[in-house]
């Protein structure tokens, strides 16, 4: 025993205690493993196409820090108020909680936060434009607007061609108002508008725009969606009475009035058909969803359907349409096949296959064909490739000729507004690192989210995260420590009554309380995030941790930590990590 | 002062309140449970400002007092028969630490069979921990024990067990005299230790201790229970002008001028001053001696009072498999070395919460008065000898 100083008593203590502290005994020197904080990638955030720090926002606003956490969205979507009501929040199908008991709100949580932070008239600043590279965005849609939004933010002077006489691509023409209110929609445009984007409406590229007029645009970034409608391909289809959906949704949404009988037979399965037969409800008609296959084949987000589903919309399943009928030259009825389920086709759905003599009539007013969209290409310039009726592009946006950048519905399949999104500002980036020579690829590895593709503008405009880059790794439910979380009952989300339903065209969700929205925040686990709950420091077994925050975590005294891992075992979120020491 | 009927558990929490305990960890265990469900209460209605710390398992419990009698708080917990198995590692913990942790045990079976009812294996069988143990007969007598308990313990450093019977007291109510707070106050002082976790004065406590140091501390221990039985007389002597009770590590019954005592612990004594009542009655020379004191064992003060008696009837409500009775065996070890020491005639009864009848007791006596020397090394009363597979 050293005495440090201190006169060592003759006799023995009462007690069995040493007579001076230890504090000379540097334990570090015994620690083979080291830990250190490290934020991870949360689920959620990996899950969503544009890469939102949910957790960070989710944290903010448990916090009561609304405004921050609205600022930390706007950072990688410009399109919270519309997300928050239809996307289809793939971030909550990655929740942990999820596999625990129910997955976190989010998409309610994002609706609160973005109405929250418009209440509180709170708008993205106008930012400096100070480069001089001017921009081309071809369609202004939901790809196109984020595409121009992060441009604008990064400093670029951008202009914005719509073919339409109104902004908003398909989130104008072909979502409902009872999903997404028309004031809304117009208050999240103007809003990016006012930022200093420039924007030319009724001007088609390859109509009254020509890629000759583009030649003083550094980069064009095209994302003209997909507006034509597939063809049903059986007889009847030009009879009176006859609609395209994306047409009955164009016309209903700028507000031409349509007339429909009382039975209105829609066929397809997709979000389209959904949308079609929930509006024909809404004109005190009766919608009749014919789809080929079974419900589980259905390509609708499912909360959609049960919606429809809820509000009375028929659905025929297996029966696929051979021809429509005319009385009088009106739609009178749909001649229609039984189908059976066969092998499964390339998409892995089983293929339906018809049943031999099972005709049989439907009567039907009206008939909605909904059987998906594909992009308008006739305007490309002949060094673009084309791949299955796709502008074909790298993972970043480009395209095959040097400067054009595609993205949204003209490039993909998951015809999504957050993949629109996530589309456009990719683009945004692969402009940036183009004009300012920076390699994209090399670059990717250090602000990349996951491996779908998302990123982080926040990473890439080297805000500070707290000092600390977050590792690519993603926690997942086992690498929680469970022992410190509880079952939660997750909201009930605030709907317009059934009843109300039918009279108008009245958003059917409702935005959430503030009381509800911080009780729902409560229930994240922060996956791989230290939020500085300090259980690291009270389990500390050598007090090696004190509780004075750093950039991330806590302090560690390595002179005493002897690396016995506790803290990282303790750890509620896996935001410590253990490793070797090199010595 | 109050009189309230009360049950012996709720007793022992009025006795801790009281003490004013400043942290209470425990967990539940049948028939002990209700002494810590009355201290939560009372934690939680703020009658006692003490930290109440629920906790997983007895180990933890004990686990927990000693951290927080580290620290240098007054601690209590209490427990029964499995649970204070499960304590085993940290009751010696709690010795050699010199901790004044004090604890109820409620005495109960142990299993298999499962067995909740009384039975003193399980405190007996904990005799070489180095905790102090006081037998009750009585809930006011648990009541006096558990703040004599605090008196002794921090006075010696060691930690003690207020022990009592499992239903027989544990569950049964009996008018108690609950002492005015000030009253206690005067009697039990707070607590202070020489040594605790002080961060302004950093130490290791409870470091490696080699063979240069370790018997040193272990013989300054058994000073400390030499200490004890003398700081137990006194403050039981004291308790008398506070309270107007007084206890000793043994209570004579009826003894000046009795030729055979029986002896025994627990609430067994009740019903023996009865039966002693009657044999005087019928004139045979008998008297009781109830030990109060397990540990210390009070040694020469046995040897003292039983110079002159010819024969001892021990009963035991225990068993220490493959010798018998335990009282009846530190009784013979403490008389050995007297030259002319009584016979020593021992009895078990009452294992598992079967009931000591007036009978029985007086069966162990009638046995000794007609022998000279005992006739087994231990009899077994009231045993249903037709049900043995032989």
């Amino acid at each position: 025993m050293r005495d440090e100083g201190k006169e060592i008593p003759k006799k023995l203590p009462g007690m069995i205690v040493s007579f001076a502290d230890m504090a000379w005994n540097k334990t570090g020197s015994w620690r083979y493993l080291k830990p250190r904080y490290e934020n991870k990638t949360p689920p959620c955030s990996a899950g969503c196409p544009a890469g939102e720090d949910i957790e960070g926002s989710l944290r903010l606003l448990a916090g009561g820090k609304i405004l921050r956490a609205w600022a930390l969205i706007k950072i990688e979507n410009p399109f919270p108020r519309v997300c928050g009501r239809v996307c289809f929040h793939p971030c909550e199908a990655h929740c942990n909680r999820g596999e625990y008991d129910r997955s976190i709100a989010i998409n309610r949580l994002e609706r609160f936060i973005a109405d929250a932070a418009t209440q509180k008239n709170r708008r993205v600043p106008k930012p400096k434009i100070r480069r001089r590279e001017r921009i081309a965005v071809i369609g202004a849609g939901p790809a196109g607007l984020s595409c121009a939004y992060h441009l604008t933010r990064l400093g670029y002077p951008v202009t914005v061609f719509e073919a339409l006489p109104q902004t908003g691509g398909m989130l104008r023409v072909g979502i409902p108002a009872f999903r997404l209110s028309r004031e809304v929609l117009d208050a999240e445009l103007a809003e990016l508008l006012a930022m200093g984007i420039e924007i030319k409406t009724g001007v088609r590229l390859g109509h009254n725009l020509f890629w000759t007029d583009l030649k003083g645009f550094k980069a064009v970034f095209l994302a003209t969606g997909a507006h034509i409608s597939r063809n049903l391909a059986i007889p009847g289809e030009d009879i009176p009475g006859v609609y395209r959906g994306l047409e009955f949704l164009g016309q209903l949404n700028s507000g031409q009035k349509i007339s429909l009988g009382k039975r209105v037979a829609i066929i397809g399965g997709g979000n389209t058909a959904i949308d079609v037969a929930r509006s024909a409800l809404r004109l005190q008609s009766e919608p009749h969803i014919l789809y080929r296959r079974t419900r589980n084949e259905m390509p609708a987000f499912n909360e959609e359907t049960i919606e429809a589903e809820r509000e009375g919309v028929e659905f025929s399943f297996l029966t696929a349409p051979a021809r429509i009928l005319a009385r009088a030259g009106q739609v009178s009825g749909i001649e229609c096949l039984r189908m059976e389920l066969g092998e499964p086709d390339e998409s892995g759905r089983r293929r339906p296959v018809p049943v031999k003599g099972s005709n049989f009539i439907i009567e039907a007013d009206n008939v909605v064909a909904a059987l998906g969209e594909e992009p308008e290409l006739s305007y490309l310039d002949q060094e673009i490739k084309v791949v299955r009726g796709l502008v074909a592009t790298d993972a970043w946006q480009r395209t095959s000729k040097l400067r054009v950048l595609a993205g949204g519905d003209n490039t993909s399949f998951r015809r999504t507004v957050i993949d629109a999104i996530a589309a456009g500002k990719k683009a945004a980036l692969a402009i940036d690192c183009f004009i300012q020579e920076r390699g994209l690829e090399a670059l990717w590895p250090k602000i990349q989210i996951g491996a779908n593709g998302a990123f982080s503008m926040r990473q890439y405009l080297k805000i500070k995260d707290r000092g600390k880059t977050r590792s690519a790794e993603i926690v997942n439910l086992s690498q929680l420590n469970l022992d410190y979380f509880a079952p939660a009952e997750r909201i009930k989300r605030p709907a317009l009554a059934l009843d109300e339903r039918r009279q108008s065209f009245k958003e059917v969700n409702k935005t959430i309380s503030q009381e509800l929205a911080g009780q729902e925040a409560g229930r994240c686990f922060h996956c791989g995030v230290c939020n500085n709950c300090e259980n690291c420091y009270l389990y500390c077994p050598e007090g090696a941790i004190y509780p004075q925050r750093t950039g991330l975590g806590y302090r560690i005294d390595y002179d005493y930590c002897k690396g016995c891992g506790v803290c990282m075992e303790e750890c509620p979120r896996n935001a410590i990590t253990l490793e070797e020491e090199e010595r | 002062m109050t009189r309230r009927v009360i049950m012996g558990n709720h007793a022992v929490s009025y006795g801790v309140m009281l003490a004013r305990a400043q942290v209470i960890a425990a967990y539940p265990i049948t028939p002990q449970t209700q002494v810590v469900e009355f201290l939560s209460e009372m934690c939680a209605d703020g009658r006692l400002a003490a930290k109440f710390i629920k906790v997983e398992s007895e180990h933890s419990a004990l686990a927990c007092c000693i951290g927080a009698a580290t620290a240098g708080c007054r601690t209590f917990t209490a427990t029964s028969a499995q649970g204070l198995a499960l304590m085993h590692e940290l009751l010696h913990w709690a010795t050699a630490a010199r901790l004044p942790i004090v604890m109820a045990n409620v005495n109960r079976a142990l299993a298999p069979g499962w067995n909740i009812w009384c039975d003193q294996t399980d405190s007996l069988a904990q005799r070489d921990t180095g905790w102090m143990q006081f037998y009750c007969d009585s809930n006011q007598e648990i009541l006096d024990s558990v703040l004599l308990a605090y008196r002794v313990a921090e006075k010696s450093l060691l930690p003690a067990m207020v022990v009592y019977d499992a239903f027989y007291l544990s569950h049964t109510s009996e008018p108690v005299d609950i002492p005015e707070q000030e009253e206690v106050d005067a009697f039990l002082p707070p607590f202070q230790p020489p040594y605790f976790l002080d961060t302004d004065n950093p130490r290791t406590f409870y470091p490696l201790l080699g063979p240069e140091y370790y018997m040193e501390f272990r013989y300054q221990m058994e000073q400390a229970m030499e200490k004890a039985l003398k700081a137990f007389n006194e403050a039981g002597t004291e308790l008398k002008t506070i309270f107007g009770r007084e206890y000793h590590p043994i209570e004579y019954y009826r003894c000046e001028d009795a030729e055979l005592i029986l002896l025994t612990a627990g609430s067994a004594a009740s019903t023996a001053r009865v039966v002693i009542d009657q044999m005087r009655v019928k004139g045979y020379p008998v008297g009781l001696m109830k030990i109060r004191l397990f540990r210390p064992f009070p040694g020469q003060e046995l040897r003292e009072a039983l110079r002159s008696v010819a024969k001892i009837t021990v009963l035991d409500r225990n068993l220490s498999p493959g010798i018998g009775g335990i009282f009846a065996q530190e009784l013979k070890a403490v008389l050995v070395n007297s030259p002319k020491h009584p016979a020593v005639f021992s009895f078990i009864a009452g294992l598992g919460g079967r009931d000591i009848t007036p009978q029985i007791i007086q069966q162990a006596l009638e046995i000794t008065l007609a022998n000279d020397r005992p006739v087994a090394h231990s009899v077994w009363l009231g045993l249903q000898e037709e049900m043995i597979n032989k």
